[in-house]
């Protein structure tokens, strides 16, 4: 239950304010760390700023959602929300620069995959991905339980999706509205766009689920306010009432306003960022290649078997040419 | 028994008490002491016959002629191969005959007549009855253990009963002071004739007599006759912990935050199934029921409604 659970008690924020303190944070914090050798006014023409941390993630979310829309075999939404959801609660407390987008957002894919058991393996799952596939698993797979851990481990996400199906079943049995099975179109869409914003982390899923449907009732120029009011909050007070009516405007308006971003300006930030980013972190640097060789040496116990047997070999053909010539 | 002496260092029981004879399979014997002493590596020879023996062989002497020992030694050893049944031989002549042979090779390895030639009998025989010999050990290790597992039960049963009749006579004897302390205490106060009091207090005490008879055959009776049964029984007797007792408390229903969800009966009163799926038959053999999903729905819908950031 919603109201019980770590994303009600962690990861639902109060607005939009805490949410952008959390990411300007970060953002700083990662450039004291690794901009000690740049002078204050280079930096900023350096590093990503935070609005554009901003952007290149709404990027991402877009490139996430298409992503799991492609995924074959079809992803069910509930893998998809959750996916969301990790990748938005991920980026709360790090830097784009130092994980980038890209390998978090696979990774956090195919973390959603398997809690919401959606069974695919890893083989199966690089296949919907273009380029080398071997690394991207061992990406996905290095990636795996960094994410969780910044997860802190609360990996069961209440999504919006049960919900719309609650409030259309209490619909159909209470309302009097006219084949309320075609507003699920509206619904689906108000959806995919609710997870490009950050309602996600500021309201309820029944809340988002109630926008959904309202907004979606109300493009069929239906009206389910006496719904809401005369059914679901009869016996709740005014105040409550307000909070809802408050929280469905919020959302909606939240919706109203998602626009992808500009493309030119994303392939600037982007290029700034492969210079930018935490080497240490990309696996096609000389640094993590390094490092990983160093991790690899440790565990590998020197191997004298192969030379010893081809002096072997060779005494046995010294051996053998005598008898042979 | 005060005669009882070492032969190689003469100590007797007289001057040690604590003087342990022991005995190997020669049948010469040795005091504690001395043992340890010339068997200090493990092995050594007999200091009477010159026969090598083994330290580990040496055990206390319980007969006082070294010779039963040495007898009794022979004999298991003996035996261990000549283990034959009467159910082995066709007629009750051949299993005497049989007897008979034992107790020669016996007697002759005891007195040390012919040794040479009786080891060869004994290999011998125990190589044209490999098979017997082999199939009855088997058979005799089992039934050992049987009867090592009877002995047990009536250890057992001997130390129940005893304790038992321990309890009883203790009892008895409170009885018997009370009675005594009752009788002087009528005699002291009553105003009756002393004789009748008497004659009174003997007659009572005939009836309790009576009475505690019966007390006693049910004690011996479970203690001989029912030995089987008993075993089951008796090393399992179920040691009831009493913790406090289980109560039950309603499961404490979290705040919701939203409006209350209809109970299971309200769904189905209320034609919300109408809305849902309907179960399957292989479905419902799982325990699968559509009130579980329709609920689901609607307690996700309506949790959380109340929200406030």
């Amino acid at each position: 239950m919603f109201s019980t659970s770590s994303q009600r008690k962690f990861w639902t924020f109060s607005d939009e304010g805490e949410l952008a303190i959390l990411r300007e944070k970060h953002n700083l914090n990662y450039i004291a760390k690794h901009g000690t050798h740049i002078d204050e006014y280079q930096r900023y023409n350096f590093f990503l700023s935070p609005d554009e941390e901003r952007l290149l993630l709404k990027q991402y979310e877009l490139h996430l959602k298409e992503f799991c829309k492609r995924f074959s075999p079809p992803m069910p939404k509930g893998v998809v929300g959750t996916a969301f959801h990790y990748f938005k609660r991920f980026y709360l407390y790090n830097s784009t620069m130092d994980y980038h987008p890209k390998e978090i957002l696979a990774t956090c894919v195919y973390l959603a995959c398997k809690v919401e058991e959606f069974n695919v393996s890893i083989g199966q799952f690089v296949a919907n991905i273009k380029g080398d596939r071997d690394k991207a698993s061992d990406i996905i797979l290095n990636n795996e339980l960094l994410l969780m851990q910044q997860l802190n481990y609360h990996l069961t996400i209440h999504n919006p999706f049960r919900p719309v199906e609650g409030f259309l079943i209490d619909i159909k049995t209470r309302c009097s509205l006219a084949n309320p099975e075609r507003l699920r179109g509206g619904i689906d869409e108000f959806l995919e766009k609710v997870f490009l914003t950050d309602a996600c982390l500021l309201y309820a899923p029944s809340q988002i689920a109630l926008a959904a449907v309202l907004h979606a009732a109300s493009k069929e120029q239906e009206n389910l306010d006496s719904y809401v009011t005369d059914m679901l909050f009869r016996d709740a007070g005014q105040d409550k009432l307000a909070v809802l009516i408050e929280a469905v405007r919020k959302i909606r308006s939240l919706v109203k306003m998602v626009e992808s971003p500009a493309r030119e300006k994303v392939r600037l930030i982007e290029k700034k960022l492969d210079r930018c980013r935490n080497q240490e972190n990309n696996p096609d640097s000389e640094i993590y290649k390094r490092r990983m060789r160093e991790l690899l040496d440790e565990d590998d116990v020197p191997h004298t078997g192969s030379s010893r047997m081809s002096l072997d070999t060779s005494g046995v053909t010294q051996v053998l040419s005598p008898s042979a010539s | 028994m005060d005669d009882q002496a070492c032969p190689r260092c003469k100590t007797t029981k007289y001057r040690n008490p604590s003087l342990k004879l022991m005995v190997n399979v020669c049948g010469h014997a040795l005091c504690e002491s001395c043992v340890d002493l010339l068997f200090l590596k493990g092995s050594g020879s007999c200091p009477d016959c010159n026969v090598p023996l083994r330290r580990s062989n040496f055990r206390v002497q319980l007969f006082e002629d070294p010779m039963v020992e040495k007898e009794i030694d022979i004999r298991k050893r003996v035996l261990k191969d000549f283990n034959k049944k009467e159910e082995d031989f066709a007629t009750l002549r051949e299993y005497n005959d049989y007897l008979e042979e034992i107790e020669t090779i016996v007697y002759n390895l005891t007195n040390n007549i012919d040794i040479v030639g009786t080891n060869k009998r004994i290999e011998q025989y125990k190589k044209d009855n490999k098979d017997i010999i082999m199939k009855n050990k088997v058979k005799i290790g089992r039934e050992e253990v049987e009867l090592e597992e009877i002995l047990e039960i009536e250890k057992q049963m001997e130390e129940l009963r005893r304790a038992e009749i321990a309890r009883l006579e203790q009892e008895a004897k409170k009885q018997k002071i009370r009675e005594k302390e009752a009788l002087i205490d009528e005699l002291m106060f009553a105003e009756g004739d002393a004789k009748d009091i008497l004659n009174t207090f003997a007659q009572n005490k005939a009836n309790k007599q009576e009475e505690l008879v019966p007390v006693v055959p049910k004690v011996t009776q479970f203690s001989t006759g029912v030995k089987f049964t008993r075993v089951s029984t008796q090393p399992t007797l179920p040691l009831i912990e009493e913790g406090p007792l289980y109560k039950y408390e309603p499961l404490a229903v979290p705040d919701r935050c939203g409006p209350d969800p209809p109970s299971i009966e309200d769904i189905v009163a209320c034609g919300y199934l109408k809305h849902v799926r309907a179960e399957s038959e292989t479905e419902k053999a799982g325990g699968y029921k559509s009130t579980l999903p329709c609920l689901r729905a609607l307690q996700d819908a309506l949790a959380g409604l109340y929200h406030a950031s």
